[in-house]
């Protein structure tokens, strides 16, 4: 029953002599939460970026339901149903929260090139809008522009566009940094919900809420991945201890 | 008062001001006001036009009068060759020239629209201050492109002797014309303000603050931001159409730079991305250049500090101020 959502091979990118991401190889199950683990600089939002076509990959291949997908642009591989989260948040602050999560409700409902009808009376995303905004918490403040939200609301409001595009593959970047500890605890809930439905790719520090929520853990250190396994492997694994777990210990 | 009241109570009284204006411009025998809030208008028209591009889409053009440019030589050619009764061209067909009102105007925003989407489409691979100057070197380009054309006057440009003509209504007569500017004024920015709440609005709006989000949603804001340039590059042509009608003349200096930065002035005076502030920024401008030009030809001695200290001091600029709104466009 295994279907492989996403494979990566040997993917690189380098910033000069920084080699950010080196020879990534693994591979994302579909319908698994699927988490990147790794200390601070380790190249994990390097990789996310080079997935959703953010960046450029220098060498090696991406292929997302069986097609290569390495040379889309960004904006292509988003319509095949990969949704992301910026670790930095990127909101359109000068915009309403509603109009924001109505951009994002837009991006599966055909196209834009509609010029009569007010944006948010539109009906492909009359009846979605509230429940969007209502899933993570924002629905109170649906009339103010996204630029005065409070960082954590900010936060809320990144997390909740990407779960409205309503993808098949869902990358999150760090969603619960900055989300304060009522928040982290709500979208724990959340991401839990939509496991088996949605595949998950998460970036996360917090190692609690990575090892309660994951099926799979990669492990990357330097840009390279030490480790693709189970949960239970990844605690076990002596090179995972020492590289990685053992210093925060 | 709450905001919105406040708002939609000074876009009423303005619309009110314009729609009595020249009937009390009548009254107390000046008329002269009737041509001069025609200009206005006019100016306005154009402005709108430009703050969909500065204010709702993000893009600094410093070449938006050439649009308005190409829009006034649309109906000066046109009247030129129906006066001298010489076709415009004659390969590969024959097309003679027209004072017809409701066929220069539509050519006008047609052919500017045109203009905008060859220029547009070139300009937009470029951003930041690439863009501004390229679309300011494509309007010195068509600025020059015309002082070269002897036919039509060159540098001098060319009279035109009268308006065009327009059933119903007698375009020369100053109270006729007038209300013709306001009710195409009118209908243009019924359009735009549906344009800018609509979907395609919120995507333009949207990419002017983060193309990285849009483009993470799956939008590719290119077209949209073509399709917003074109709409504004039509609007100035009409602007344009009808301002070689009111002062019955063209020249190339109506695409020079300087007019460009004018209609920004314009637009920042007024207030950015408010729809309606530009109009008011089109008036006190021209009303400013109208009263201070009869004690100095510095004027813009002047003016130069006022838009400074409206900029520093009102993000949304003049109309900011009366409706109390500082922020979020829309
Ligand atoms: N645009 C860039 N130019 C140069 N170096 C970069 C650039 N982006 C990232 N880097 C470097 O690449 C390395 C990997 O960065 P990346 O942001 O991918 O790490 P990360 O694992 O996401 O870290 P964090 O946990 O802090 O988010 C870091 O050393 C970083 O300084
Ligand atoms: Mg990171």
């Amino acid at each position: 029953m295994a279907e492989r959502l996403l494979e990566v091979v040997n993917l690189n990118k380098s910033y000069g002599a920084l080699q950010a991401t080196k020879d990534l190889s693994f591979s994302v199950q579909k319908g698994h939460i699927h988490a990147i683990i790794g200390p601070n600089g380790a190249g994990k939002t390097t990789l996310v970026n080079q997935l959703t076509g953010d960046i450029d990959s220098d060498s090696g291949r991406i292929v997302y339901k069986e097609h290569n997908i390495t040379q889309l642009k960004d904006y292509q591989r988003a319509r095949l149903g990969i949704a992301r989260s910026f670790q930095i948040t990127h909101i359109f602050e000068n915009l309403s929260v509603a109009e924001n999560m109505a951009l994002a409700l837009f991006a599966h409902s055909g196209h834009n090139f509609r010029f009569w009808q007010k944006s948010l009376h539109s009906s492909s995303i009359r009846d979605k809008l509230p429940e969007a905004l209502a899933r993570v918490d924002l629905a109170a403040r649906a009339e103010i522009p996204a630029g005065a939200l409070s960082h954590g609301e900010k936060r809320q409001l990144e997390v909740g566009m990407a779960l409205a595009a309503e993808p098949e593959l869902l990358i999150l970047d760090e969603p619960m940094a900055g989300m304060g500890p009522g928040g982290t605890v709500e979208l724990s809930k959340l991401i839990n919900a939509l496991k088996g439905s949605v595949t998950i790719l998460l970036v996360e520090h917090d190692m609690d809420v990575v090892f309660a929520l994951a099926d799979m853990i990669t492990v990357m250190v330097y840009g390279e991945a030490i480790i693709t396994a189970t949960p239970e492997q990844v605690r076990r694994d002596t090179k995972v201890q020492t590289a990685y777990l053992g210093e925060e210990a | 008062m709450n905001q919105k009241n406040r708002k939609i109570s000074v876009i009423a009284g303005g619309a009110l001001l314009l729609l009595l204006l020249p009937l009390v411009a009548v009254l107390l025998e000046e008329t002269y006001f009737i041509s001069l809030f025609s200009r206005i208008i006019i100016y306005g028209l154009a402005a709108v036009s430009l703050d969909l591009l500065l204010g709702y889409g993000g893009m600094i053009s410093l070449g938006h009068a050439a649009y308005v440019g190409i829009g006034a030589y649309v109906v000066g050619i046109f009247f030129y060759h129906a006066q001298e009764m010489e076709p415009i061209i004659s390969i590969p067909f024959i097309m003679h020239g027209s004072e017809n009102a409701l066929l220069v105007l539509p050519l006008a925003i047609i052919i500017s629209g045109f203009f905008a989407l060859v220029i547009g489409s070139l300009c937009l691979r470029t951003k930041g201050m690439h863009f501004i100057m390229i679309t300011l070197a494509f309007a010195q380009m068509i600025y020059y492109f015309f002082v070269s054309l002897e036919k039509y006057g060159g540098d001098d440009g060319l009279s035109l002797y009268s308006r065009s003509s327009l059933p119903g209504l007698d375009l020369s007569n100053d109270l006729h014309f007038y209300y013709f500017c306001l009710f195409l004024l009118i209908g243009f920015l019924f359009l735009v303000k549906r344009t800018v709440d609509s979907r395609f609005g919120l995507v333009v709006r949207g990419g002017s603050n983060n193309e990285r989000r849009l483009k993470a949603l799956g939008i590719n804001i290119y077209r949209y931001k073509l399709v917003c340039f074109v709409i504004a590059g039509a609007g100035a042509g009409l602007a344009g159409g009808l301002l070689a009608n009111q002062t019955e003349y063209i020249s190339p200096g109506l695409m020079h730079w300087t007019l460009s930065g004018e209609l920004m002035v314009m637009v920042l005076l007024g207030g950015l991305g408010t729809l309606f502030g530009p109009i008011l920024g089109a008036a006190v401008f021209l009303l400013m250049e109208e009263t201070l030009a009869m004690y100095t030809e510095h004027w813009m001695v002047f003016m130069g500090p006022f838009l400074v200290l409206v900029v520093i001091f009102a993000k949304r600029g003049l109309f900011g101020l009366l409706t109390g709104e500082q922020n979020n466009n829309g």
